[in-house]
């Protein structure tokens, strides 16, 4: 028994210690223009997906769903988002390899609305997602969260009259 | 011994089990509004410092030492960085506050690596933060510039302030 608990206690140690010095010593890759291994990409996206879905637990859209409510939202997203997250039919001119902003306008959002509310508020730590909620009152993070969602098929009235005006 | 190894087999199977859950039930906090711990936050910068300073080239500015590159670099930093690193004589930049890791303020706070490290760090970026790579945008001799005007940020010489600053509007 006695051996059995030192045998534990020191791999504890050692798997805490070995990770620390190899940060520490800086070993660990900091360039952002370099891919990370597809398992730490993947590992980092699952925990953040899970984290983010535990945090918006219980919020709720307030707003009726309009296109007055899209148009709103368009406009701060192209002007305050479009730059790392593309705009429709424009993709990002994106360097950013790790973490890449999800390009919203191909691949849309693998978040619900209240997640993405809380994503735009909050930001993301350790990404280049910064929190808006000192930029934009609620109700304007809820007209951007529905212009994403909605972004890759929104009513044609609304895509009209985002569109940039011709000289 | 044979119970020592099964007690470290237990302590992988146990970290690997405890990690996994912490994880995968989100408590993994990802608010960049939120700080971590000083001490993660403390752990987490002196890590990256050290990877900077293990990767980034030794060596001198290959560009003159004058008010011409500083104010080449001063015009770079003015369009592109100012708006998260703050400007000079400016209060520091509240946008660059709300990341995690928030933007450091140049101009207030000064910088700890060398113009190496600095053009090193504009030129491939920061993994994990904000910091998205200029390599694909600028030239390197203009990265040289940029990193001798931020080396200098707080204590830039008055004619190089002066003729970086905007035209004032009527």
């Amino acid at each position: 028994m006695k051996n059995f608990v030192l045998g534990f206690l020191a791999t504890v140690l050692l798997i805490l210690i070995v990770p620390l010095t190899y940060l520490r010593l800086g070993a660990a890759e900091v360039r952002g223009d370099v891919r990370a291994p597809s398992w730490e990409s993947r590992l980092m996206r699952f925990a953040r997906h899970a984290s983010v879905t535990r945090s918006a637990q219980g919020i709720q859209n307030p707003l009726p769903h309009s296109d007055e409510q899209l148009i709103a939202g368009a406009k701060m997203y192209l002007d305050g988002c479009a730059g790392c997250h593309g705009r429709p039919g424009r993709p990002a001119r994106n360097r950013i390899a790790y973490a890449p902003p999800p390009e919203f306008a191909h691949v849309g959002s693998p978040y619900r609305e209240p997640e993405l509310f809380w994503v735009v508020k909050h930001g993301i730590r350790r990404t280049g997602m910064s929190a808006y909620a000192s930029f934009y009152s609620d109700q304007q993070v809820w007209q951007l969260v529905e212009f994403v969602q909605q972004m890759n098929n929104l009513p044609p009235a609304v895509f009209d009259a985002i569109q940039p005006e011709r000289p | 011994m044979k119970k020592f190894i099964t007690g470290s087999s237990c302590a992988i199977v146990f970290l690997a089990i405890a990690l996994a859950a912490y994880l995968a039930l989100g408590f993994m906090d990802v608010a960049a509004d939120r700080r971590p711990s000083a001490l993660e936050a403390g752990f987490m910068t002196a890590s990256l410092e050290a990877s900077v300073r293990r990767r980034a080239p030794q060596m001198q500015n290959p560009l003159a030492n004058s008010d011409d590159t500083l104010i080449a670099g001063g015009k770079l930093y003015l369009n592109d960085c100012v708006g998260c690193h703050g400007g000079p004589g400016q209060p520091p930049s509240h946008f660059g506050a709300t990341f995690y890791p928030p933007a450091p303020q140049f101009p207030s706070a000064g910088t700890q690596f060398s113009e190496a490290q600095i053009f090193w760090v504009a030129k491939n970026g920061i993994r994990m933060t904000g910091m998205y790579p200029q390599g694909a945008s600028y030239s390197d001799s203009q990265l040289w510039s940029l990193a001798a005007f931020i080396s200098r940020a707080r204590n830039l010489p008055p004619a190089v302030v002066k003729s970086i600053q905007p035209p004032l509007s009527k």
